[in-house]
């Protein structure tokens, strides 16, 4: 169910990156990456560790490019890279 | 494998020097602590410093010629634990493994052991290659 899958994706990120905030905060929209306003600012340290963390919680291998471009963009991208790596 | 010691000490390296490469990005590698590592710290050689180890022992063993000078920096550290702090002769070996990789920033997992084979430190670092 969708919103199960953002709901997962956004604990996921709380907790893997140690982040001192209640998941249900962060947009579906909002930017992961970068200064933009609304955004949570990770930078690329944040990138491999979410990574790692995709990869372990749900079975799925990340390349570089795929990150690079817009998997990881927003919250509504990571769920649509889920989908689509797990289908 | 000939053993190659590194061209610098500390506090400019605290990592000997490759021991073994068991594969990409994983081996072993020696340090020595000498008089001056251990005496930055009154007992002992600092803890951070073993983090810093595992950096550089994760970037000898990441590639690249050691003697050119820097080939990255430490950039994270998590679930580091020191089990105690060595002090001056010990020789110490560091098992150094890839947890992941994204562009520049690799994840390495550490794990330092005394010459008798103790538990010195074990815990995992991000280095991000190139230069600060």
């Amino acid at each position: 169910m969708p919103d199960d899958l953002k709901k997962r994706v956004k604990e996921l990120i709380v907790r893997q990156l140690k982040l001192e905030m209640d998941p249900a905060t962060i947009a579906d929209e909002a930017p992961l990456f970068g200064d933009a306003d609304g955004g949570l600012g990770l930078d690329s340290i944040d990138a491999l560790e979410l990574v790692l963390g995709v990869e372990k919680e749900f079975g799925i291998k990340v390349q570089d490019e795929e990150v690079g471009v817009k998997a990881f963009a927003s919250v509504n991208a990571l769920c649509d890279f889920v989908r689509e790596k797990a289908a | 494998m000939d053993f190659q010691p590194l061209p610098h000490a500390f506090p400019f390296r605290f990592a000997d020097g490759v021991i073994e490469r068991t594969g990409p990005a994983q081996g072993r590698v020696r340090a020595t602590v000498t008089a001056d590592a251990a005496a930055v710290r009154e007992n002992g050689f600092p803890a951070a410093a073993l983090a810093e180890l595992v950096a550089q022992s994760a970037l000898l063993l990441e590639g690249g010629d050691a003697a050119l000078g820097r080939k990255g920096f430490l950039a994270g550290i998590s679930d580091f634990k020191v089990e105690r702090l060595p002090v001056p002769g010990d020789v110490l070996t560091v098992d150094v493994a890839i947890a992941g990789r994204l562009g520049d920033a690799v994840k390495f997992e550490g794990v330092v052991t005394d010459g008798e084979g103790g538990a010195v430190a074990r815990g995992a670092v991000t280095v991000k290659k190139g230069l600060a």
